[in-house]
C-alpha cells in the first residue's frame, strides 16, 4: 500500500507545485512571493493534524491502553517536527520580502513555534526512560497536555491583532480567486497522501525496532 | 488558468526578484522531505539486515 500512497501523494503533488508556481497568476499585492503559499498553507495544515491524529492516538493509549497507539505517536512525532519546522521556515522566508521581517513574535508565530517544541519535547521525553512502557505513558499524557495549544495556533488572528493575515479558506468559504485556489487544495491532498506514506514508513520502522526479539517480528523479517 | 505566468526561463528563475524566496523555500523542503523517506528507508533495511543476522545466528 505504501508506495501506490507514495506515488498518488509525489505526482499529485507535483501537479499542485507546478500549477501553482509557473501557472497561478501573479498576486497583485505580494507578486510572486506568494507562490510560498502552495507549500506553506499545506505545511501549516498538516503540522497540526499530525498533533490532532497524535492526541487521538495518546487518549486511546491511556484510556484503553492499546499499545500500537503509543507506537504511531512515537512514530508521528517525528514527522509533525519535521513538517513544522518546513511551515515556520516557509512563513519565515516569506515574512521577508512581504513583511520586511522574517520573524514576529505574533501569536500565530509563536503558537507554531510552541508546536514544534511540543513535538521536540515529546520526543525528548520518551528518549530519557529506559523504561518504554513508562515512557509511552507520560508521552501521551504530554501529547494531551499540548492540545491545548492547537485551538490557540487556530485563534490565534482572531484573538489577537497579529502580523499574520487571517484563514484565508475556512467552513463557510474562501477568499482565494479559484485559479489559486484549485493548484492549493491539490497541494494540500498532494502533501497529505505523501506524509501518510512517510508515516507508514516511519512506523514500520519503529515497530520493529521496538518488537525486534518478537517471534512474529522473526517470522516477518 | 492554463497559460504559463512567465515568459521567459530568466523570469521564472527570478520572478520579478522573489524567485530567490521562493526556490530556496522549494527546494530546501523537498531536499527535507527526501532525506526524510531515505533515512526511514536505510534504518529500516539496517533494522531487517540485523534482525536476519540475530535469526541466522540462533
Amino acid at each position: 500500500m505504501y508506495p501506490y500512497l507514495l506515488f498518488i501523494g509525489i505526482t499529485t503533488l507535483m501537479i499542485g507545485w507546478i500549477w501553482g508556481v509557473l501557472y497561478a497568476p501573479e498576486d497583485f499585492q505580494q507578486g510572486n512571493s506568494y507562490r510560498i503559499i502552495f507549500l506553506h498553507v499545506p505545511a501549516s495544515i498538516f503540522a497540526q493534524t499530525i498533533y490532532y491524529f497524535m492526541s487521538i492516538c495518546a487518549l486511546m493509549h491511556i484510556v484503553w491502553r492499546v499499545k500500537l497507539a503509543a507506537y504511531l505517536i512515537k512514530s508521528a512525532a517525528p514527522i509533525g517536527a519535521m513538517i513544522t519546522f518546513i511551515a515556520l521556515f516557509s512563513g519565515s522566508i516569506w515574512g521577508i520580502p512581504t513583511w520586511g521581517t522574517w520573524w514576529q513574535w505574533d501569536a500565530r508565530i509563536t503558537s507554531t513555534l510552541i508546536l514544534f517544541i511540543m513535538y521536540l519535547g515529546i520526543l525528548t521525553l520518551h528518549g530519557s526512560f529506559s523504561n518504554l512502557e513508562k515512557a509511552d505513558r507520560l508521552m501521551s499524557i504530554l501529547v494531551i497536555v499540548g492540545v491545548v495549544n492547537l485551538p490557540i495556533i487556530k485563534k490565534s488572528v482572531d484573538w489577537w491583532s497579529t502580523l499574520h493575515q487571517p484563514a484565508s479558506i475556512s467552513t463557510s468559504g474562501s477568499s482565494i480567486d479559484p485559479s489559486m485556489l484549485m493548484p492549493l487544495l491539490i497541494s494540500i491532498v498532494g502533501l497529505g497522501f505523501t506524509l501518510i506514506s512517510l508515516g507508514i514508513l516511519s512506523s514500520r520502522l519503529y515497530i520493529l525496532n521496538r518488537e525486534k526479539n518478537k517471534k512474529w517480528v522473526l517470522e516477518h523479517v | 488558468m492554463f497559460d504559463i505566468a512567465f515568459n521567459t526561463f530568466d523570469e521564472i528563475i527570478n520572478m520579478k526578484g522573489h524567485g530567490i524566496y521562493v526556490w530556496l523555500v522549494y527546494s530546501i523542503s523537498i531536499l527535507i522531505i527526501v532525506v526524510s523517506f531515505t533515512i526511514t528507508r536505510m534504518r529500516i533495511k539496517n533494522i531487517c539486515k540485523r534482525i536476519n543476522i540475530n535469526n541466522a545466528s540462533g
